[in-house]
């Protein structure tokens, strides 16, 4: 299975990148302000939660601008991956039920253009860096493995969805309410760590992969602290059986989703 | 004998179990929902050998489409297998499957790369299958502003244009204005002339099949009712349809 994996991403990789650039480019043809929507989303949104949390909840963090938007760019990331995943099939259906195409290489298109979206915003977090003068230091390179682990998660995730979501008809309602639970508790407009005390903050920072991302690539770009090799290892290695198992699932009956859709 | 290009074997499709189910009625519902098992095709077997052109015949739901949609690998077989040789296959049938948001020109490129052509391959040919498709100036426009019409005469090209070893046709010798259809069908012909390439038609005209097909495969409910020589077999239905 592994051996087929491997060939089949070679031989679609291109379809990949050709296919999500051009969805790319069919999102700016058709509204106004058009690429520029890509940095303005995120920005208003960062706006709103400086606002109401920065101000009104009164979270304090060093950087708070630059603190939010980081941790928003990965949490759309994940959010719009998992959203897309869940009816990707149905959405495609034309083209699924034309050709043989491997399902999940669906979900690695969406990943290119969310993740094309995600590194738009994260030009945006370097660029309030420099207003704001972080110090840099050479934690900041820890931005590389994290960004890897985090894809392979979200990949070995989102395959599962991928498959459920032909069958389960509500999943994405299912999801939807699941998504807006995580945003709270990912500790994307507050920091986990120093707002939830004791253990509880603890595990909380570290059993949910997407805080534990989040929480540690903000402490190596903003606060030049150093990730935990132990939870990077378990993540990945997490990610990859998740990988394992989710690919193997969709291989096994990615030629009945035809017959349901 | 020549090579097989196509070989099926006891192969079987149900459509079973599958339907879809939501959280919600699976909350309000306590007896499991009895499925009911619908064998759309029945341990059939038969092989095609390259260059043979094979027409399929039946009334409608007699399994046809789902046929040609297994053997283009869209479908999975129950049971029984389907062996094309490493031959490439397409799928010729109306309304093929575009990205709706992108243009005519990236969807020429998307669905060449499906198929399995190269870019290179691709690239030297698109300015051939625009032409044959006659949109002008639409081949930069989203697709979604195509009419049925233009949509249909681009698949057509497509796949007519980028030649694939096995090529299946799901009722496409319709498509189209009048000066398309004529285009399409001498296309069609001049493809199918050709000693390497295999070709399943599906199609409900007697007239085209007769002209086109060395033999014919009569399906009915999901069985092969009779297989032979074109003129035989299409003899024998359209007596059985009177």
């Amino acid at each position: 299975m592994v051996k087929r994996f491997i060939k089949d991403v070679k031989k679609y990789y291109r379809y990949i990148f050709v296919s999500a650039k051009a969805e790319l480019k069919a999102e700016v043809a058709n509204s106004y302000l058009n690429w520029l929507w890509w940095i303005l989303e995120p920005f208003c949104m960062m706006l709103i939660y400086t606002f109401i949390f920065g101000y009104v909840f009164n979270a304090r963090e060093d950087y708070f601008p630059a603190f939010i938007f980081l941790g928003l760019a990965m949490w759309n990331f994940f959010s719009h991956t998992l959203t897309n995943s869940v009816k990707i099939v149905k959405n495609n259906k034309a083209v699924v039920s034309k050709v043989y195409i491997p399902k999940y290489v669906l979900i690695l298109k969406k990943m290119c253009v969310n993740g094309f979206k995600m590194a738009l915003s994260m030009l945006i977090v370097a660029g309030l860096m420099i207003v704001y003068r972080v110090p840099l230091s050479w934690n900041i390179l820890y931005v590389i493995p994290l960004m890897l682990i985090q894809i392979l998660f979200v990949f070995g995730f989102c395959t599962f969805f991928l498959h459920f979501g032909v069958f389960v008809e509500d999943l994405s309602n299912v999801v939807n309410i699941g998504l807006r639970l995580g945003l709270y508790l990912t500790g994307i407009m507050y920091s986990i760590e120093s707002r939830v005390k004791g253990m509880a903050g603890y595990l909380l920072a570290r059993l949910n992969p997407m805080a534990f991302f989040i929480s540690s690539m903000r402490n190596a770009v903003l606060y030049g602290g150093t990730p935990s090799w132990k939870w990077m290892l378990a993540w990945t290695l997490f990610s990859l059986i998740l990988i394992y198992i989710g690919v193997r699932l969709i291989y096994k009956n990615e030629n009945s989703y035809v017959k349901v859709i | 004998m020549r090579d097989i290009a196509i070989e099926v074997n006891d192969l079987s499709i149900h459509y079973r179990g599958l339907q879809s189910y939501s959280i919600k009625q699976h909350l309000l519902r306590f007896r499991p929902n009895k499925t009911e098992v619908f064998e759309a095709v029945k341990h059939i077997s038969f092989q095609v050998e390259k260059g043979q052109i094979i027409g399929l015949v039946g009334k409608n739901g007699s399994g046809k489409s789902t046929l040609l949609n297994a053997i283009a690998g869209i479908f999975a077989p129950d049971t029984g297998s389907i062996d094309l040789r490493g031959n490439t296959v397409s799928l010729l049938s109306i309304g093929v499957g575009f990205q709706r948001e992108l243009s005519g020109r990236e969807n020429i490129r998307l669905s060449g790369m499906l198929l399995g052509f190269s870019e290179e391959e691709i690239k030297a040919k698109t300015p051939e299958i625009i032409k044959f498709a006659g949109l002008g100036q639409f081949i930069d426009m989203p697709v979604r502003t195509y009419s049925s019409g233009m949509h249909s005469k681009l698949a057509f090209s497509i796949t007519a244009i980028l030649e694939t070893d096995i090529i299946l046709v799901d009722e496409v010798l319709s498509v189209g204005d009048v000066k398309f259809k004529k285009k399409s069908y001498q296309k069609m012909k001049e493809l199918i002339s050709d000693d390497e390439r295999t070709v399943v038609i599906v199609s409900h005209t007697p007239s085209t099949l007769l002209e086109l097909c060395d033999r014919i495969i009569w399906l009915h409910d999901g069985e092969i009712k009779m297989e032979g020589p074109a003129e035989e077999v299409m003899d024998a239905y359209l007596e059985y349809m009177e």
